[in-house]
């Protein structure tokens, strides 16, 4: 990278700490972005069974092939005449009776990947199967239109590849006064003033000072816009509503941040299923009811939507342990109050027309779900960003 | 003959650095350096922590029958705790053992070959297989993994049976333990390879059982060949592939020697990796091969988190009274070393280094050695034993370390200022550093170090 290219790169607008001398004149004072749309988006990981989550109560494929798991119709919340939500869903379900949920199914893209680690590259590089990218999509997003890492944050103590560009990467932070406090050590100010160009110019080691720059202006900015608001709603106490009170308290602080990444584990069920699905819906749903609410509430939810997805279903027919195998296409969750279809957006997996593994074959591709975020909400080119044309599907 | 500088990259990369004494022995040239590192790993021994409650129940049990569910339940608590002890003297093992390349080539298997078990008896076992057949045949180290209890759980073969067989080993052996994704296999492969499994489990003490009644005994057609196939030979129709070879020889290759691979480097190594699959005579070929010691590969590194940690340990011996808080200040690093974030191990290189990752990096040493404070908060796998722990306020959290600094004024002494960056630095510095470690001359040499140590440039390798 040339060091102009790095300079324009990282985020060192707001800042007026420790940058040595000679990198102040480089400074730019990047504007905000003009479109102020949030997107969250949250990933249901190990692959969640789609098919216990909206389930076909009239089905009798579904009932045949999951005999020891199937949900029985007097639990389910039902919604119309043949599909009903899993019963720890209620706080969902209330979300879906407002008209704040588009459930698109069969979302999945041509010879779908089965392996947890392969499959959530794919979602989150937006890669094709037989494609590896090393950037992600929301890493491209930084790189094309938004230009620093503050526009996307991961609620959580590592980054994933989806925040990853090339030369720009989100940040990881769950905590804005931790974040601050750890960046303030007078030694990190020592070390960057001993820095010069060719530092920079270094392949690793270019890497690193970078990064160390990044930190300091960012967790800077953080720190000081979000320390004053304080979310009004009570969240439950678990890693899953931590994450999403921590984004609601960024949103409602005017960061100027637009993406968010949370991810909630657990969903690998390929044994006794019932119980672990159970309980992770329930922290699902109860976390995702609270946040929605309070959103509405301070009115930002007119700018945000939410992306719910997990890196691939499960198959139709369960095991012998109780418990689902990695399956294929599977459902997809939006959430907000701009939405175009309110409620079902497509039809119902189909129980007979099932790929060679016995799996739901895809009918609406990830990307072209993608693309329409891009285009609709935050209003920018997707090709690019996809790395290929893709349907928009007017979904917000 | 080689010189120090090669003598110091190599046992950067082979044994995580060289001890300030080590250092100050070596001559300007050695011979028979890479002969000694290999003599120094022949035997290996066993890593234990002390199981003795848990034994006593298994030598007498062997199903949890009525009576006994409490005493069960209590003993699976105290497993997990024996697994955070283990994390402890595996890295306590990594720092201070004389077989420096067998626990380094060890550590590089349990990152290929990735298992979670919160039961310290499997754990252990599995740990321990892979130390015994680190530097042996691959054969023998693929096939005793696969009947290792730890890995029958992680990837549910537990569960893979005649009639309804469970894909998920199969998948994950080719994917990631010898082939690559997608590489010469099909789902028509795993399929049949998975039923090739089938029946492969183990009984409640952890040992591995062949239960033919579920074995599925039928012709199987796995990579073009047709059989009535069991999971052995699956792994030797794979081992037949040159592509395993290469496989292997480019994850050893971006390990040991560049994040970046070089195909005819690569290549070369699969060539003798091939003939008979023996480890050692694949590393001794790395280390002795002219491109080892090139200057593009050597200090390019990024250290994973435990390199890190292990490295600081070797110039300042300091232990952590409190076997949790390794464990938290690995998950700020990213790396729990029994805790894979999944069955494809750590990304590593760049993917270490974060904002965050890097802000922790460089307070490591003062936090280990000067007793410094860092801000953190902990959730994951081990949530409820952290409640106690997060009631204190997250800031200005100290960890309690004994740190042997006599040890290290005997050894560190002896060295100039110069001797001591050579020693901790693998990677050429730019003139700006070399005006920042001259204004550290001042200090002490215990203050020296770890200013050394927080610098980016100690994060290479």
């Amino acid at each position: 990278m040339k060091r102009r290219d790095f300079i324009k790169n990282s985020s060192l607008a707001s800042s007026v700490f420790l940058v040595p001398n000679f990198l102040k004149a480089f400074e730019t004072k990047a504007s905000l972005a003009v479109n102020n749309k949030k997107l969250i988006i949250i990933q249901l990981s190990g692959g969640n069974d789609g098919l216990n989550t909206l389930v076909q109560y009239k089905n009798d494929l579904y009932y045949k092939n999951r005999a020891a798991i199937a949900q029985q119709q007097s639990n389910l919340l039902g919604i119309n005449d043949e599909l009903g939500f899993h019963e720890s869903l209620k706080g969902f379900k209330a979300l879906y009776d407002d008209g704040l949920v588009s459930v698109i199914n069969d979302v999945g893209y041509p010879n779908p990947s089965r392996s947890h680690f392969r499959a959530t590259d794919i979602w989150q590089t937006a890669s094709a199967s037989n494609e590896y990218l090393k950037t992600g999509w929301v890493g491209r997003y930084l790189e094309q239109e938004a230009k620093k890492s503050i526009a996307a944050i991961e609620v959580d103590d590592t980054l994933s590849l989806l925040m990853k560009g090339e030369t720009i990467n989100g940040i990881a932070t769950k905590d804005a006064k931790l974040f601050y406090k750890s960046t303030q050590d007078p030694y990190f100010g020592q070390i960057l003033n001993n820095y010069t160009d060719t530092h920079l110019s270094e392949h690793n080691l270019g890497y690193l000072y970078k990064t160390v720059i990044e930190a300091k202006s960012s967790a800077k900015y953080i720190f000081e816009k979000t320390k004053v608001y304080h979310s009004k709603l009570e969240y439950p106490k678990n890693t899953f509503g931590n994450q999403l009170k921590t984004i609601s308290e960024f949103i409602n602080s005017g960061l100027e941040t637009q993406l968010y990444y949370a991810s909630l584990g657990g969903f690998d069920t390929h044994a006794n299923q019932l119980n672990s699905q159970k309980r992770l819906l329930d922290v699902f749903s109860t976390g995702i009811s609270t946040f929605i609410n309070d959103l509405k509430k301070t009115g930002a939810l007119k700018e945000t939507v939410v992306l719910v997805f997990s890196e691939f279903g499960r198959r139709l027919n369960e095991n012998t342990a109780k418990g689902t195998d990695h399956g294929a296409a599977n459902l997809v969750f939006l959430i907000g109050d701009q939405l175009k279809t309110k409620g079902i957006y497509n039809k119902p997996a189909n129980l007979v027309d099932l790929d060679e593994n016995g799996d739901i074959k895809y009918k609406v591709d990830f990307r072209d779900i993608y693309a329409s975020l891009l285009k609709e909400w935050l209003v920018t080119e997707p090709s690019k960003i996809l790395n290929g044309k893709y349907k928009t599907l007017d979904l917000v | 003959m080689m010189q120090k500088k090669h003598i110091l990259h190599l046992y950067q990369r082979a044994g995580f650095g060289l001890t300030a004494s080590e250092f100050s022995r070596l001559k300007e040239k050695e011979i028979d350096v890479v002969d000694a590192l290999f003599e120094a790993s022949v035997s290996s021994e066993k890593l234990k922590v002390n199981t003795s409650e848990i034994d006593a129940f298994l030598a007498k049990y062997s199903k949890i029958e009525d009576g006994v569910k409490k005493v069960y339940a209590e003993l699976i608590k105290q497993s997990i705790k024996k697994t955070i002890d283990f994390n402890n003297i595996w890295l306590e093992r990594m720092a201070t053992t004389s077989a420096v390349f067998r626990e380094r080539i060890t550590l590089f298997w349990a990152t290929h070959f990735v298992v979670r078990s919160r039961n310290i008896i499997f754990y252990q076992n599995f740990n321990n297989t892979l130390r015994e057949h680190s530097l042996g045949n691959f054969r023998d180290l693929l096939l005793a993994i696969s009947k290792e209890a730890a890995m029958l759980d992680y990837l549910n073969n537990q569960q893979n049976k005649k009639g309804s067989p469970n894909e998920n080993f199969a998948r994950e052996l080719m994917e990631l333990f010898t082939l690559g994704e997608g590489n010469l296999y099909d789902e028509t492969d795993i399929k049949e390879s998975a039923r090739a499994f089938t029946g492969w489990g183990h009984n409640f003490k952890g040992d591995f059982e062949m239960r033919k009644r579920i074995h599925d005994e039928g012709q199987k057609t796995f990579l073009g060949k047709t059989g009535n196939f069991d999971g052995e030979d699956v792994i030797d129709i794979i081992l037949l592939q040159p592509e395993c070879a290469l496989f292997i020889a480019a994850k050893l290759y971006k390990c040991f020697v560049n994040d970046t691979v070089n195909e005819a480097h690569v290549a070369e190594m699969a060539k003798v990796f091939y003939k008979d699959y023996d480890i050692t005579k694949l590393m001794k070929f790395v280390f002795t091969a002219d491109w080892f010691y090139e200057q593009e590969n050597i200090g390019s590194k990024i250290k994973s988190p435990t390199e890190l940690i292990v490295g600081i340990k070797k110039i300042v011996p300091f232990s952590i009274n409190i076997p949790r808080q390794l464990v938290y200040l690995q998950k700020l690093l990213g790396q729990v070393l029994i805790e894979p974030v999944n069955v494809a191990g750590w990304p590593e290189g760049k993917n270490w280094i974060d904002v965050n990752t890097m802000m922790v990096r460089m307070k490591l040493p003062s936090v280990l050695l000067k007793n410094g404070t860092i801000a953190f908060d902990i959730r994951g796998e081990f949530e409820d034993d952290f409640e106690e722990f997060n009631k204190k306020s997250n800031l200005n959290r100290k960890i309690d370390v004994t740190t042997n600094w006599n040890q290290f004024d005997e050894d560190i002494e002896k060295l100039s200022y110069q001797e001591i960056t050579n020693l901790l630095l693998r990677c050429a510095l730019n003139e700006g550093t070399k005006t920042f470690l001259k204004s550290l001359e001042q200090t002490d040499k215990q203050e020296y170090c770890i200013q050394l140590m927080s610098l980016p440039e100690y994060q290479l390798s």
